[in-house]
């Protein structure tokens, strides 16, 4: 072992068994601390949640995933609702609606009407199916490691539930000038919406790290 | 409380995957677990955080000002703002909607720029405000800031949907564009914050330069 990789020795993880822990959002020093199972450990300074004890949430959490993406499609490609206006019918769904944008040459409201209603939330999806489905059947790879840090970097440009939302506003917008009927759509999209806000709240990313950095270290020394 | 930051002591976090790590000074380093790059703060935090949110306080005029949707009703143009929109509302007697659009779209972005401004503020000119108080703002401007992005999604769903050519049409504004890259901007301006400054100002009675 070359002296850099002697000094890269890492010094402690943020588990039950770590000596030494750093809040994320005060760069606190906090050591030797001892968290029971089920309970959480907070930053004394800051009020930041430094540790969960939660485990086995990674079967739960693939469930849930396997569920969204079987909506996924649906919610995107069946109408989300359909208008009647004096005799005229008219239905759309998401990515219809997306790309009548993209006609009309507003890029920008496209594009992340696009990628903060489908592309990310998708992609979400994808990243914490492979990184959960993997620890279950016991598969490690490196790309395990870059796809759950993506996974977290992404997490907040994935709107669902605010796009949820801007259907209901819509509608009610537009219940003084005609008829609406929601689609197959819209069901779909209301149980993406459940099962994603489900998967991301059951998994514990504390867990997923420490198994994850096992399973590396196993395969180096290994 | 005998408090000593992870950067006194010479360690650094990765953010990514919680590894605790030591600093080597004038080493690039990268987590050697993840693999994501290790910063103490993150680089250049507070003049990214300012050029974001000038950007975003500049762009907020044309979205107030322009037109952000138009509806054509029976041959009849009746283009609106933000605001108008929210009057339109009211008028109908949609109170509860129109009070969620209104909150979405002029006091969540009003907040969440001025709260951002004010932070920046008083680290620069050392207001007291206390740290909890500042982490709590900063907590609820990283948490609302997406929810402004309603406005944009109900016009490309009204835009989508009410396309029937001489009966009723609704199209989007320029200002859609301006008000979708206000809710960017600023969303990046809160993620391009360090939070842990707080602390540095507190304890070494200056901002330390971030590298």
């Amino acid at each position: 072992m070359s002296t850099i990789e002697l000094i890269l020795l890492v010094i402690g993880v943020d588990s039950i068994n770590s000596k030494i822990l750093l809040c994320h959002e005060c760069d606190l020093l906090i050591q030797n601390q001892i968290i029971a199972e089920g309970s959480k450990l907070e930053c004394p300074r800051c009020g930041h949640v430094l540790y969960k004890q939660k485990h086995n949430t990674i079967s739960k959490t693939l469930a849930y995933t396997i569920t969204a993406l079987f909506c996924f499609y649906p919610a995107v490609t069946e109408s989300i609702m359909t208008l009647n206006m004096s005799g005229f019918v008219q239905q759309q769904s998401l990515i219809g609606g997306a790309s009548v944008l993209l006609h009309e040459h507003y890029y920008l409201v496209a594009i992340l009407t696009f990628m903060s209603s489908m592309l990310i939330p998708l992609l979400r999806l994808l990243l914490l199916f492979y990184v959960t489905f993997s620890l279950s059947v016991n598969y490690f790879h490196n790309s395990l490691l870059w796809s759950f840090r993506l996974y977290h970097q992404i997490e907040e440009w994935g709107m669902l539930d605010v796009y949820m939302l801007g259907i209901i506003v819509s509608v009610v917008k537009l219940l003084s000038m005609a008829e609406i009927q929601p689609g197959f759509g819209l069901w779909a999209y209301a149980g993406l919406l459940v099962t994603s806000i489900l998967a991301t709240t059951s998994l514990n990313p504390h867990e997923v790290w420490e198994l994850l950095l096992k399973k590396k270290n196993q395969q180096e020394s290994g | 409380m005998g408090s000593m930051t992870g950067k006194e002591a010479g360690l650094v976090l990765c953010t990514e995957c919680h590894v605790t790590h030591h600093l080597i000074p004038g080493v690039d380093l990268k987590c050697s677990c993840c693999g994501a790059q290790l910063h103490q703060r993150k680089p250049n935090s507070l003049n990214r955080t300012w050029a974001l949110l000038i950007a975003s306080i500049i762009l907020f005029i044309p979205a107030n000002v322009l037109i952000i949707m138009n509806v054509t009703y029976f041959g009849q143009e009746d283009p609106s703002t933000i605001i108008g929109g929210v009057i339109i509302l009211v008028h109908h007697g949609s109170y509860a909607v129109a009070f969620v659009v209104f909150v979405a779209s002029v006091i969540v972005p009003v907040f969440k720029m001025l709260g951002i401004l004010m932070i920046l503020l008083s680290l620069k000119y050392k207001i007291n405000i206390t740290d909890r108080q500042r982490i709590r703002m900063f907590r609820v401007i990283d948490f609302i800031g997406r929810w402004s992005m309603l406005d944009i999604f109900v016009i490309s769903i009204l835009a989508a949907l009410v396309n029937i050519s001489g009966l009723a049409v609704i199209t989007a504004g320029n200002a859609a564009t301006a008000f979708g890259s206000v809710v960017v901007l600023t969303m990046l301006a809160a993620n391009s914050f360090d939070t842990r400054l707080f602390w540095d100002y507190n304890y070494s009675g200056a901002i330390n330069k971030t590298k």
